[in-house]
């Protein structure tokens, strides 16, 4: 085994509830499960809490909790703990949204190589000069159409999805499909 | 920073049982005791759902309070923490984190004045915290929170029943006063002058319970004439009272009611200072201070209604650092309306632009 694939089997991946969310409801678990083969796939508590909270509303939810190969893991620790809180003064506020954000970027930055996937923009800001590195909810989608497991069209109705869930994606509604055309990302050789 | 006893200090102010707070938070009892006692640790979940029953942020229980706030603590074990205690904690920990983003918003500290010994010293006191403002010779002091920020002083005002009138704290850059909202105007801009002078004289940490309680002495009743005397400049009231009493029409109370509204003062201030400037004698004094402004005196003397400091109110420097720093995209809206406390809505929050097209290789890599 090379030392590359090594290296790529301890990078963890830590999941936010957006991006769980948007695979779950997509029905692409399978598909993030094959994207993240490598790796160890977690989520912080709190991610886990916001998850289960939304099954009454999202049925959808229950599959990624019940996805065995989806980690849980308890923030407790100070280093943890301190890192958390250090999130919860740039992200939270009295609606006590974006807890998830927090547990995430606090798991990430503890474990020694880690990546969070999530897509508030303030929450990738906060994550910059730390030692974190981010990857967002396309990021992983346009992998799996590298991989052949979903086609530009189908990601970028997700695309416009997030769009309207207000994540200021740098382009419009429709714009992903037109991006890739005009870059001429995906072309089959 | 020991988390469990910070959940059992939160949860005995609160009045709550540990039996109570458990069930609040879906947590076994027993699992609660050994966090209170420092037997287990507290995983993030059950710290958000304590920290939300128990009315504090997460980062209460995590992280020490200021160092200030910490002593003043200490030097007190007995005292129950009061409603101003808490909020004060709470402005510390905010105005310190809107500070350390956005350092422009407190730009420096004057040198600290000497303690006033005297009642002479604290009148030069006034003047000189007059000058350091940049209030013009005899101008009234109004828009308080403005005049203050330019000396470092962010000046809150929040109703916090009848507990104390107010409180400041000594940050590493600048300082926090809170008065209490509950007061009425007078009495909270009194407030606000006497917290401003606990913070010229640098003191770390004060809370006053009653601004001009007649009882009070040494320095506190040195910061009251500081105060009278910063919001009635001596010189300015006594040319003011004798032009309004030449009016041939007008009698000592319509000079009251102009007064206190040009000044911004609330009669009992209004009547002792008129003593102390030698303008009345106590007998005219005690007619003074059952002087009531009424609507016909806002009409007829044309006089404009201030309502300085009415809680909540956060001081406008303050509030545009937080504007900042939701534009820069630094905090979230959530956040930015938590540290504008309740003073927005999500919709009056500025527009953000679309993100940059160019950001589209970062999003998708």
């Amino acid at each position: 085994m090379g030392r590359d694939i090594v290296s790529a089997l301890e990078t963890a991946y830590v999941l936010d509830t957006g991006p769980l969310s948007n695979f779950a409801q997509a029905q692409w678990l399978g598909v993030l499960k094959s994207v993240l083969k490598d790796h160890r796939v977690l989520i912080p508590d709190v991610v886990a809490h916001e998850l289960r909270n939304g099954c009454d509303r999202h049925h959808y939810l229950r599959s990624v909790l019940d996805a065995a190969w989806i980690e849980q893991v308890t923030l407790s620790s100070p280093e943890e703990l301190a890192a958390f809180v250090h999130y919860e003064r740039l992200l939270v506020g009295p609606d006590q949204r974006n807890l998830g954000e927090c547990g995430v970027l606090a798991l990430a930055e503890t474990l020694p190589s880690a990546v969070a996937v999530l897509d508030d923009r303030v929450a990738v800001e906060a994550a910059r000069g730390r030692s974190v590195t981010v990857r967002r909810t396309l990021g992983l989608l346009c992998e799996a159409i590298r991989a052949g497991l979903l086609t530009v069209p189908l990601v970028s109705a997700l695309a416009d999805d997030l769009i309207q869930n207000d994540y200021r994606l740098p382009f419009p509604h429709g714009g992903f499909a037109q991006w890739c055309e005009r870059e001429g990302l995906f072309d089959t050789p | 920073m020991d988390i469990g006893a910070r959940v059992a200090e939160a949860r005995s102010q609160r009045g709550v049982t540990q039996a109570q707070l458990a069930a609040a938070t879906g947590m076994d009892r027993t699992a609660l005791a050994k966090v209170e006692s420092g037997a287990r640790r507290v995983a993030a979940v059950e710290l958000v759902a304590i920290a939300h029953e128990l009315g504090h942020r997460v980062e209460w229980f995590v992280e020490e309070p200021s160092p200030s706030l910490a002593s003043y603590r200490g030097a007190q074990p007995g005292v129950a923490v009061q409603a101003i205690d808490d909020e004060l904690d709470s402005l510390v920990r905010d105005a310190e984190f809107v500070t350390a983003h956005c350092p422009e918003l407190v730009m420096g500290q004057p040198d600290p004045l000497p303690y006033p010994g005297t009642a002479e010293e604290a009148e030069e006191a006034a003047a000189t915290a007059r000058r350091l403002l940049g209030l013009e010779a005899g101008c009234p002091a109004h828009d308080f929170a403005r005049l203050a920020a330019t000396a470092g002083l962010l000046v809150f005002s929040v109703d916090l029943g009848e507990g104390a009138d107010a409180g400041t704290v000594l940050l590493k850059r600048g300082g926090v006063a809170l008065i209490n909202g509950r007061r009425r105007v007078g009495r909270r801009r009194l407030a606000a002058a006497h917290e401003l002078g606990h913070y010229l004289v640098a003191d770390e940490f004060s809370l006053d319970w009653r601004v001009a309680a007649t009882e009070t002495e040494g320095i506190e009743s040195r910061l009251d004439r500081f105060a009278r005397a910063f919001l009635l400049p001596g010189e300015s009231l006594r040319a003011c009272w004798r032009e309004w009493l030449a009016d041939a029409d007008e009698t000592w109370r319509d000079a009251a009611v102009r007064a206190a509204s040009h000044f911004g003062v609330d009669m009992s201030t209004l009547a002792r200072r008129l003593v102390e400037v030698g303008l009345v004698d106590r007998s005219r004094a005690d007619d003074v201070r059952r002087v009531q402004t009424k609507q016909a005196d806002i009409v007829e003397k044309n006089l404009v209604v201030r309502d300085d400091l009415a809680p909540v109110a956060v001081p406008r420097p303050y509030a545009r650092a937080v504007l900042k720093l939701f534009r820069r995209e630094v905090i979230t809206a959530d956040r930015a309306l938590g540290l504008l406390r309740g003073t927005f809505d999500q919709a009056s929050l500025p527009d953000l632009p679309p993100a940059p097209e160019a950001e589209l290789w970062d999003v998708t890599s």
